[in-house]
């Protein structure tokens, strides 16, 4: 082998090199290219799900309140039967109280 | 293998190399962009579900808060309709008192005998109602307030019947000082107190 053929292969391989670096030059720009649609679609995609949880935690609220409003006015208006009822017991009473207190004697 | 074969094959390897670290650089500086994006998008998520979190506790408290107002109003109303039924019978208690004359008549002697011990004057003027007017003994009440007072007490009773259920007004001859103890006064004046003692007895423990 001649030297100008030796000096033609080493040229070639560097061309040949220089085309692989190339190659990956491109390849890692389209990799750093994709990377903002990528986070913007990650993004997106955690605050639907975000957005949709919250919509249920809202929802889930709402019921409970309902369940647990539910079980306090049943409660409460037990409650309150329960005091009428007693108050009802004692109108006599409060009413000799408020004779005897006006009148200032035992009616 | 010859020693420009090896010369080129070592040129082109190294290109390999070299094209793997920059296409692997790009990649891990995509996946630290990415996962400090996802780091950033979940705390913006976490913000949202907190937020929703807050909002579906103070729903659920409203609702309660809600209800817990419109039963009170409720119980309210309701012991407020007991007590009036109370005063309004106890007003015709009073009533059936008044026309029981055994009980009322020596009632009504005392009313005016604190008044006029109160007034503290030796002529009074005493106003009644119509149907007191009539049937009190008259005589008699000055008679015994005097030996009570142990004082002579000079009682002008007023011709002009006064709107009252019951009681008496006592007053100064010039009209300046008056004690009234007619029954509505009473029931008027001590209204707030009478609820709360019937309160007391209704809806105490």
């Amino acid at each position: 082998m001649s030297g100008i053929e030796t000096v033609k292969i080493i040229v070639d391989a560097e061309k040949e090199a220089a085309k692989i670096l190339e190659v990956a030059q491109n390849r890692a720009s389209e990799i750093r290219k994709r990377l903002d649609s990528m986070i913007q679609e990650q993004r997106e995609d955690m605050l639907r799900t975000a957005r949709k949880e919250a919509t249920a935690l809202v929802e889930e609220g709402e019921q409970k309140g309902k369940v647990e409003a539910a079980a306090y006015e049943k409660e409460a208006e037990n409650d309150t039967r329960q005091i009428l009822s007693r108050a009802s017991t004692r109108k006599d009473q409060a009413v000799t109280k408020v004779v005897e207190t006006v009148l200032g004697l035992n009616a | 293998m010859s020693e420009t074969s090896r010369f080129t094959e070592d040129i082109l390897s190294a290109a390999k190399q070299k094209a793997q670290v920059i296409v692997n650089e790009a990649e891990a500086e995509t996946e630290r962009a990415l996962e400090e994006a996802k780091a950033h998008s979940a705390k913006e998520a976490e913000d949202i579900a907190s937020s929703a979190r807050a909002e579906a506790e103070g729903v659920k408290r409203r609702q309660i808060s809600e209800i817990r107002h419109k039963l009170k109003i409720q119980e309210q109303l309701e012991k407020s309709k007991i007590l009036n039924e109370v005063l309004e019978q106890a007003r015709k208690r009073i009533m059936d008192v008044v026309k029981d004359e055994g009980k009322y008549t020596p009632y009504l002697a005392d009313l005016i005998e604190n008044g006029v011990r109160e007034i503290g004057l030796g002529t009074v003027v005493v106003h009644l109602n119509g149907t007191d007017l009539k049937r009190i003994d008259k005589a008699k009440v000055e008679r015994d307030i005097g030996k009570k007072l142990d004082r002579t007490v000079k009682i002008e009773w007023s011709k002009e019947p006064i709107e009252t259920a019951g009681g008496a007004v006592i007053s100064s001859t010039d009209g300046r000082t008056r004690i009234m103890s007619t029954l509505d006064q009473r029931l008027d004046a001590l209204e707030s107190k009478l609820l709360v003692e019937a309160g007391k007895i209704l809806f105490g423990q």
